[in-house]
């Protein structure tokens, strides 16, 4: 069945993005998925069952004409005869996701020593050594920042052409790197809360002076940096899924690889509603927290709330 | 072995579906499987040839759709289904007599098998 879904997106991949379109493709899909199924149920196998079905589906120039959609298909050959899209392949796909985890890294531990570069002036008091030390650990520090983010200003020139040219990828190719961010999804929401945290607390230190003394300003510093290295490196592997997944021209029914299927609410009540629930559910959270100033229990209506949007989501949306 | 053209058939697509449709409303695949019954496997109607007639009629006034689950149960996917109108009918019996007329005319130039 995946093949004959495929075969169907690829025959519509230059098709305008209209809900004509989209209902045209998604008719035809039932239909074949009709045949596809009746056919193994008397016995065919797989291969020769997607065989019938691809054989017998027809051309979409005919289905163009009566949709009225000539001119915009024309629109689109046009457009692809002048600029033909790079097809970008999955291995591609694949070196540029390295040479983004590679970048995250450069770009996170630059920003990371352009702030702690400030914390050798503060040390070296601590240490009682001579301010001469400090001054050069600042600036080689900002040196070595300075040089991370020439390096990698240097190495992401080869994936310029992503942004630079119009790009194409196939549906195989969207629905894995679709799996691959939904994967990253979990890291990604952790690195931010707990970098968020860590910004948020990095005056804890200090308020607590009397126990850590002298080097409490620098443990402020180490805490902003960590949580800014977490944000920083997570948003730059996000970026990368989100260039990957917008390569393809939003006019054409191949613009629509990269999205996630949205969750369709059965009401525009429940649509209003679930749209304001996590923006909601934080304004009462920092609400609660800063009135009664339990911050060590109101963090349960987080996973309060995660369940809940879950049970909301079952039974708000809308079936089929 | 000898295929119909489909620049040939292309006309009548219309007629074949409205003749099943003003028995019983039905949806996609069951139209195309009662045209390869009905024909007795020597007519297999494209999808996109199908669907396209469905568009076109239904823009015309012939079909009006509505969307129905094929299951009595109610626990099979839902499915877009097809009846025919009034006009839609009509339509359909005056294909029928052109159809005759079509028929007679070409008739009289085919060459009698012996």
């Amino acid at each position: 069945m995946e093949t004959i879904r495929n075969y169907l997106e690829t025959m519509f991949a230059g098709m305008p993005n209209t809900p004509e379109v989209k209902k045209a493709k998604d008719e035809l899909l039932t239909m074949m998925e009709d045949k596809y199924n009746e056919l193994l149920a008397e016995g065919a196998n797989e291969n020769a069952a997607v065989g019938t079905v691809i054989s017998e589906f027809g051309n979409l120039d005919e289905l163009a004409e009566d949709l009225g959609l000539q001119k915009e298909i024309e629109e689109v050959h046009e457009k692809q005869q002048e600029t033909a899209r790079r097809a970008v392949s999955m291995e591609e796909v694949s070196a540029y996701f390295k040479a983004v985890r590679g970048r995250a890294w450069q770009i996170a531990l630059g920003v990371m020593l352009c702030i702690i570069c400030v914390n050798g002036p503060i040390l070296t008091v601590f240490l009682k050594a001579g301010p001469e030390f400090g001054v050069l650990a600042m600036f080689s520090c900002i040196a070595l920042a300075v040089g991370l983010f020439v390096y990698s200003g240097l190495t992401g020139k080869e994936w310029k052409f992503l942004k630079k040219e119009p790009c194409q990828i196939d549906i195989t190719t969207a629905n894995t790197v679709k799996e691959m961010r939904r994967n990253f999804r979990t890291t990604r929401v952790w690195m931010l809360t707990v970098g968020v945290v860590l910004c948020a607390f990095c005056w804890l230190p200090c308020a607590a002076f009397v126990f850590f003394g002298e080097i409490a300003p620098a443990t402020l510093f180490f805490m902003i940096v960590i949580g800014v290295f977490l944000i920083v490196y997570s948003s730059i592997i996000e970026k990368g899924f989100t260039t990957i997944l917008n390569l393809n021209d939003i006019k054409t029914i191949s613009g629509s690889y990269g999205k996630e299927d949205e969750i369709v609410y059965s009401s525009k009540t429940a649509t209003a509603v679930m749209s304001v629930y996590w923006p909601s559910v934080t304004c009462i959270y920092l609400a609660i927290s800063f009135l009664t100033f339990q911050w060590h229990i109101t963090w349960i209506i987080w996973p309060v709330a995660g369940i809940v949007c879950k049970i909301l989501n079952i039974t708000l949306a809308k079936e089929d | 072995m000898v295929e119909i053209s489909s620049d040939v058939i292309r006309g009548y697509n219309d007629t074949m579906i409205l003749s099943i449709l003003i028995k019983v409303p039905s949806y996609g695949y069951e139209i195309s499987k009662q045209i390869k019954k009905i024909s007795m496997g020597k007519y297999i109607i494209k999808e996109t040839t199908l669907y396209s007639a469905f568009t076109r009629m239904e823009k015309n006034g012939y079909i009006e759709s509505f969307v129905a689950d094929p299951d009595p149960e109610g626990n099979g996917k839902k499915r877009t289904y097809y009846r025919v109108t009034e006009s839609g009918t009509e339509y359909y019996r005056n294909k029928c007599e052109e159809w005759e007329l079509t028929k007679d005319v070409i008739e009289r130039f085919i060459e009698e098998k012996r």
